[in-house]
């Protein structure tokens, strides 16, 4: 018996521990931060993927620190949820249209996107880039005919962009801060400044983190004059600096 | 009538097996240690093994020829190749394994005994059983060449004498070219016409039986010849024993049931030698004078009368044999072995 | 002592890996009302992802067991130059992220890779249809096939094919009547294994073939878009997918059984018995 309990206490002491205290800082961040956000903090374990995946695994009880939506549906229904604290805007971004270098359909506006047989990749309903894409494409007026050219539905933005880069799809919507990173494989469709919907970008701390200090710091980096300098660069619009 | 003949060399792991036979319709028996290479020559005879040099014929038509390139794949001859413990086919039925090659496997069945095992699996039958289905399966076939890895050696020795007897007059009764290979000599001698002992790659002697007892060319035939083997008349006594009366005349008692023609079979080492016939409880007592006495290594190989008895050199001198001396030999019934010989 | 040590470690072994496997599934179900469970299957959603993961699975499971047959017998029974090479080859997408493999798939097949001018020029294209999804499940699935099946046939003693030979049986014969009935026990664990991977296939679809409901969303696509948007869905399909897995396992384990009077499809049939 004596042996037993020790066995147990040895794995139970081996085994990783599966609460936050004793892991590292954690920051859960919508997949178009992904090049960004290492630059302005390059200490956090950063976890990508659909801000939606991510408000969900927050939900579940995963050991974020720090949560950065793509829309702020998500980060506000878990403020609402008393699962973070009050979200605060720190970027806005845009939607463009991406083609391979190469054009393969031959696309130069929005428009031409509904023509016959394009082949044509955008975010699932649930993701931010795929909602986001279905309004603005609403507020044009062309949302069927453009749907009816889908081959694919992605969860997260960066395999829209992967399938473009990579020559696979005539065309994608993205977010602008998308393309830079793979400039060089593909080519920018602009879209029209009156369709774009209101994209904002929402931080907002985890209310059960112990790391209260490193969160607030994180958060502080990311709104100081640095960080929106390099949000900027990265192709980010920045909301108003707010009054002291 | 059918006849095979070999010349071949296969390169192996320690050395070089090179050998070259002729078998006509008879059963020639490769006996030797394991690892001489005996398994091998069967393979090369099958074509699963392919000699580095040499040729392989089979009543007249050539499988094997290194130097005129002619080397006919395993199914295109015509052998009956009884594996050691039979490679029978675990998911057919027995009539199925011996209708494997074709034809209907019926008649063989019976002439083999086993007509009544047809719808059996291999896994239900008993190794003499299946050894039995092991060769119809091979005869099925229609062989030119028959090959026989082993046949008895996965028998226990209770069902190995009458398997013995069994296998020599099926041999006898199909008249095919056949290559046995044993490591047991009295096997050899029971059930083969002729006897080829390979050492290391090399067959040191040719002949039956009966020469390789009496004229052992070296060491290692003599030690595996070893056996006496002798003959003569056997019947059965009323106190259980069979009493055999030899062809010289000396009249010995076995343990061994049997009538009629017999081989009696009696290994050197279970002799013993004395000046007087003690009182003890062999049977066997045979008087007459030491024709010669051969060493090899620290041992003594004394001929008395028609027996080869093997003694300690030590022994020797201690009794202080001498050619032409009348000693008694004795060895007891229960090493008294008989086979049938038809 | 000593034996009584023995007898609870393993059996606290035994008891954390059972309870270890079977709490995530039995969690799913106690999740799910039974209720939901059931008016899910009326979920167009799912409908559509079963209908397609049934045919891509299938047709990419039937392809693997015809090709990679032939294939294990050649590895397993012939030796030559390279053979350690080939089979190290057929391992690798074992070892592969499974979005490597999508990767890798795009570069040999999509618009631009290797044969994209090729297939162009017979007016195939292979990017988001449901032959990509095949060609995703196929690739993802071969080596598990490939290996266990390779096992399966070097099980065969080599007695048994030697004495095939000798009776005069050809290639064909050796194969079919002594080599295939010998290993087939083998042969459906492996294939078992194989065909479940394939249904679970995930990361080398979603990037080869994308995902679109009908056309190339398979189960586990379909239970990850719905995370998105309706957790409760997500259950009730993942719910639904662990019985369907569940089934195709059992009736292969069943017709395993009703062939060789043995459940663990483990079992290799030996040769002559001793």
């Amino acid at each position: 018996m004596r042996a037993l309990a020790a066995i147990f206490a040895l794995v139970a002491l081996a085994l990783p521990s599966a609460t936050g205290a004793g892991g590292s800082f954690t920051v859960f961040a919508a997949a178009s931060l992904t090049e960004v956000f290492p630059k302005i903090d390059k200490k956090p374990r950063y976890s990508f993927a659909g801000s939606d995946q991510l408000a969900l695994q927050i939900r579940q009880g995963a050991p974020a620190d720090v949560f950065a939506s793509a829309n702020p549906k998500y980060a506000q229904l878990l403020f609402h949820d008393g699962l973070v604290r009050k979200p605060v805007t720190f970027a806005t971004n845009r939607l463009i249209v991406i083609v391979p270098k190469s054009n393969p359909a031959g696309l130069h506006s929005v428009y031409d996107l509904r023509r016959d047989g394009v082949k044509l990749v955008i975010g699932d309903s649930g993701v931010p880039i795929g909602s986001y894409t279905r309004q603005l494409l609403d507020a044009i007026g062309i949302k069927d005919a453009v749907l009816e050219n889908v081959v694919s539905q992605e969860p997260d933005v960066k395999g829209i962009v992967a399938k473009v880069a990579l020559g696979e799809a005539d065309a994608g919507f993205v977010y602008a801060t998308d393309a830079k990173p793979v400039a060089s494989k593909v080519h920018k469709i602009l879209l029209p400044d009156w369709s774009q919907p209101p994209i904002k970008y929402q931080l907002a701390m985890v209310r059960s983190t112990p790391r209260r200090v490193e969160a607030r710091s994180f958060l502080n980096k990311v709104t100081s004059k640095r960080g929106r300098l390099l949000l900027k660069k990265a192709g980010f619009g920045l909301p108003p600096l707010k009054k002291r | 009538m059918g006849s095979a003949r070999l010349d071949i060399t296969v390169p192996l792991r320690t050395f070089e097996l090179a050998v070259a036979l002729e078998v006509g319709a008879e059963t020639v028996a490769l006996v030797g240690p394991s690892g001489a290479g005996k398994t091998t020559v069967l393979k090369a005879v099958a074509g699963l093994v392919r000699p580095s040099r040499g040729w392989i014929s089979a009543n007249g038509s050539t499988w094997f020829d290194s130097l005129g390139k002619v080397n006919r794949r395993p199914e295109q001859r015509a052998v009956g190749y009884v594996l050691q413990e039979y490679a029978l086919f675990p998911h057919l039925s027995v009539e199925k394994n011996v209708g494997f090659a074709g034809g209907q496997p019926r008649d063989l069945l019976e002439r083999l005994g086993i007509a009544g095992l047809a719808k059996a699996k291999p896994g239900e039958l008993s190794g003499g059983e299946r050894q039995r289905v092991a060769l119809a399966r091979a005869l099925a076939r229609k062989p030119e060449i028959l090959l026989l890895d082993e046949p008895m050696a996965a028998l226990d020795p209770h069902t190995r004498g009458r398997v013995r007897a069994e296998l020599r007059l099926l041999l006898r009764e199909v008249e095919l070219p056949a290559i046995l290979v044993t490591h047991d000599f009295v096997d050899a001698a029971a059930v083969a016409d002729r006897i080829a002992v390979l050492v290391d790659g090399r067959i040191v002697q040719t002949g039956t039986a009966e020469e390789l007892i009496a004229a052992p060319a070296g060491p290692f035939v003599a030690e595996l010849a070893g056996g006496n083997l002798l003959t003569g008349n056997a019947r059965l006594r009323v106190d259980g024993l069979t009493e055999v009366v030899l062809d010289g005349g000396l009249a010995i008692v076995s343990t061994d049931e049997a009538t009629g023609p017999v081989g009696v079979v009696v290994h050197p080492w279970e002799i013993s030698i004395s000046r007087e016939e003690a009182v003890d409880s062999a049977q066997n007592h045979v008087r007459a004078p030491i024709e010669s006495i051969v060493p090899v290594g620290n041992r003594r190989r004394v001929r008395v009368g028609p027996l080869t008895a093997e003694v300690t050199e030590a022994s020797a001198e201690r009794l202080g044999l001498k050619e032409g001396e009348v000693v008694v030999a004795t060895f007891k019934a229960t090493a008294t072995r008989l086979t049938a010989l038809s | 002592m000593s034996r009584i040590l023995f007898a609870a470690s393993t059996a606290v072994a035994a008891g954390v890996a059972f309870a270890f496997l079977l709490l995530p599934l039995v969690a799913i179900f106690l999740r799910v009302p039974l209720g939901d469970l059931f008016s899910q299957l009326g979920n167009q959603v799912f409908q559509d992802a079963l209908v397609v993961s049934l045919k891509t699975s299938l047709i990419a499971h039937v392809s693997v067991l015809l090709f990679g047959t032939p294939t294990a017998y050649l590895l397993a029974r012939k030796r030559f130059f390279g053979r350690g090479a080939l089979i190290t080859l057929i391992e690798l997408p074992l070892v592969l992220p499974p979005a490597v493999a999508g990767i890798a798939l795009l570069a040999a097949f999509g618009r631009f890779g290797l044969l994209g001018d090729e297939l162009d020029a017979l007016g195939i294209s292979i990017g988001f249809t449901q032959t990509a999804v095949v060609l995703a499940v196929a690739f993802v699935e071969s080596p598990f096939y490939v290996r266990g099946a390779i096992a399966a046939f070097e099980g065969v003693d080599p007695d048994l094919i030697a004495a095939a030979r000798t009776l005069g049986a050809g290639p064909w014969r050796v194969f079919g009547r002594v080599a295939l009935p010998l290993a087939v026990g083998g042969l459906g664990a492996a294939s078992a294994l194989a065909l479940a991977r394939g249904l679970g296939e995930f990361g080398a679809t979603i990037i080869f073939a994308g995902s679109l409901q009908g056309v190339t969303q398979t189960l586990p696509l379909a239970i990850y878009a719905q995370l998105d948007q309706d957790f409760d869905v997500a259950l009730a399909i993942s719910a639904l997918f662990v019985l369907v897995g569940a089934a195709i396992l059992v009736s292969l384990k069943v017709f395993g059984w009703a062939r060789h009077g043995s459940i663990s499809p483990f079992r290799f049939a030996p040769s002559s018995l001793r």
